[in-house]
């Protein structure tokens, strides 16, 4: 089991926005979350990733518990996450944003940054060579020199993604990766996900998209910060408790 | 190892800063061999005195840019030359410390008392960052002022030993402040454009991101302070062995402020920006001394114009006048 949870639960005041969750996700896995909006999915993120401290119950990555780790040290952990706002390094390159995000591996130490030894440059060259492949990956090799904050929202999205490949993960918490994007923009990106599954990377992704949940082997649905129905992406769209939550109760046959 | 072309200076990084290395080395180069021979030009006491004063400040403004590069905005940069300041001048009237120590070891005190103050404060953003540092800087000269004998309090420390015992001539003043300065830029330049500082810009771009890909927010955010404090601490000593009499108001709050105008006339987002900032602010009231009562006004004036006419500050000349010129040119086309 690569990350567990047990009894997650967040209160904002006097809602539970994660209410008693637990779930968990095997090595090598696909696994989707889905559910309506203000359901609790990007506070489920940001609790697993540490912006925000849990309320009651426990995250275990690896058979260590994380839930009081910081944001940072999640990521030494090996979990990347991307964001549904997708903020960016809006003055960086993309090339810039890729390779600023190699902090973890390999890390220089301070001494050699500043006095640019041989270990440094030997670490920046590494940075690059491995930078332009995940731009290539993600296909925004072409446009590994424009400043981020002036690309197109589905190339946004991706550079999420790519600056999310540069720390390594074994775990990678999409949120909605292809909201708002082309069908031909859909196409690739889905390609380029199964790629980075394929490279030993377990997912998780939030999304609506039920061409992106094709991919899930099982799926997992939250309303109201709780749990209500898990399984293969067929079984849930059968669900009664399922319809019901996404159309209200009129809706179920 | 062999250095092939495997091997790149942090290219990575910061390809776009690199282009024009050796056009801005020379310029650079110009530029110090100038303000190096300008003392064989200028006899004048009084105006050494003045560029000696503008080296002091000119540490003091390029660290506070270098600690807006992180996205923090302190307000306490004034008292935190007060520090290094009083540190110095108090180990050498009461320790009878010699300034080659004091100095360094005013850097340090002020770099511990700014990354004691940091800490607290890195949970702290923008608006709130600013309050609060504004407050510590205030704070901390309302101690001094309390200090008593050992800070001489309202009436300032007086007594401190001045930085060459067997002379007085300013020529040697000037460059030991002019080397100081070069150690100083030089220092903090390679800060910025190494990974050290692309990951505090990352930090001030988006803190969220920037976390989760693995840096360490507060500890950047830090040292960065620290660094900060470390020079302009250096600065304050300086200052305190070359005027061997400090009085709290020279670090109140209106001395930050004036070090904020620095960095914002120069321009917050170039490295030189407070170099020119501080030469032009100090140096232009100069040129209008019978009027020096209206300096503040003259000051604000040239805050206004600079503000109004190009927001990024006067070193972004060039750059709006190569805008200017390509425009022309394609218009014309």
């Amino acid at each position: 089991m690569l990350l567990e949870v047990r009894g997650l639960t967040k209160f904002f005041g006097g809602l539970a926005a994660v209410h008693e969750l637990d779930m968990h996700i095997d090595t090598g896995e696909i696994v989707g979350l889905i559910g309506p909006n203000g359901a609790g999915k990007t506070t489920f993120f940001n609790l697993i990733t540490g912006v925000m401290r849990a309320s009651k119950g426990k995250v275990i990555f690896e058979g260590e518990e994380i839930s009081e780790k910081k944001s940072h040290q999640v990521a030494e952990l090996g979990i990347a996450r991307t964001f549904q706002l997708n903020p960016l390094f809006g003055d960086f390159t993309v090339l810039q944003n890729v390779s600023a995000s190699f902090h973890l591996h390999p890390r220089s130490r301070l001494w050699d940054i500043y006095f640019n030894t041989v270990v440094y440059r030997r670490n920046e060259a590494y940075i690059l060579e491995h930078a332009l492949e995940i731009l290539h990956l993600v296909g925004l090799e072409n446009v590994k020199d424009e400043l981020a904050k002036n690309l197109p929202h589905g190339y946004q999205k991706m550079l999420g993604i790519a600056r999310a490949l540069a720390i390594r993960p074994r775990l990678l918490l999409l949120d909605e990766p292809i909201a708002g994007m082309s069908s031909d923009e859909i196409d690739f990106i889905l390609t380029a996900i199964q790629k980075i599954h394929q490279q030993g990377v377990t997912l998780l992704v939030v999304e609506h998209n039920m061409r992106i949940l094709d991919l899930c082997e099982r799926v997992l649905v939250i309303s109201f910060g709780r749990k209500i129905a898990e399984g293969s992406p067929k079984e849930v769209r059968k669900n009664k408790e399922v319809i019901e939550a996404y159309f209200g109760d009129a809706y179920v046959a | 190892m062999k250095r092939d072309k495997k091997v790149p200076s942090a290219t990575a990084l910061s390809s776009h800063i690199e282009k024009r290395i050796w056009e801005k080395a020379a310029l650079y180069t110009g530029v110090v061999i100038i303000v190096a021979l300008l003392p064989v030009f200028l006899r004048s006491i009084y105006v050494m005195h003045v560029l000696i004063l503008t080296f002091i400040y000119v540490v003091a403004a390029v660290s506070l840019r270098t600690i807006t590069i992180s996205g923090q905005f302190p307000l306490a940069h004034a008292g935190f030359m007060g520090i290094g300041a009083y540190c110095a001048g108090m180990t050498s009237k009461w320790l009878g410390w010699p300034p080659w120590i004091t100095i360094p070891t005013a850097g340090l005190v002020t770099m511990g008392i700014g990354m004691l103050m940091g800490y607290p404060f890195s949970r702290l953003r923008a608006l709130y960052y600013a309050m609060g540092s504004l407050f510590f800087g205030i704070g901390v000269m309302q101690i001094i002022q309390a200090g008593g004998i050992w800070t001489g309090g309202y009436s300032g420390l007086i007594g401190i030993s001045p930085l060459f015992p067997v002379t007085t001539a300013k020529i040697y003043y000037y460059y030991f402040f002019l080397g100081l300065t070069l150690v100083s830029i030089v220092a903090l330049y390679r800060f910025e454009f190494c990974r050290i500082g692309m990951n505090l810009k990352a930090i001030a771009q988006s803190h969220l991101v920037a976390s989760s890909v693995g840096i360490n927010e507060s500890w950047y955010r830090i040292l960065v302070v620290g660094v900060g404090c470390f020079f302009v601490g250096m600065a304050g000593a300086g200052y305190a062995h070359y005027n061997q009499v400090l009085s709290p108001a020279s670090f109140n709050f209106l001395a930050t402020l004036w070090l904020v105008m620095y960095v914002l006339i120069g321009g917050i987002g170039s490295f030189a920006g407070p170099i020119i900032g501080t030469f032009i602010l100090i140096l232009i009231p100069e040129f209008f001394r019978d009027l020096r009562m209206y300096s503040p006004f003259i000051s604000a004036a040239i805050l206004g114009i600079v503000v109004y006419l190009m927001p990024q500050g006067l070193a972004s000349i060039p750059q709006l006048v190569r805008t200017r010129v390509t425009e022309r040119r394609n218009g014309k086309r």
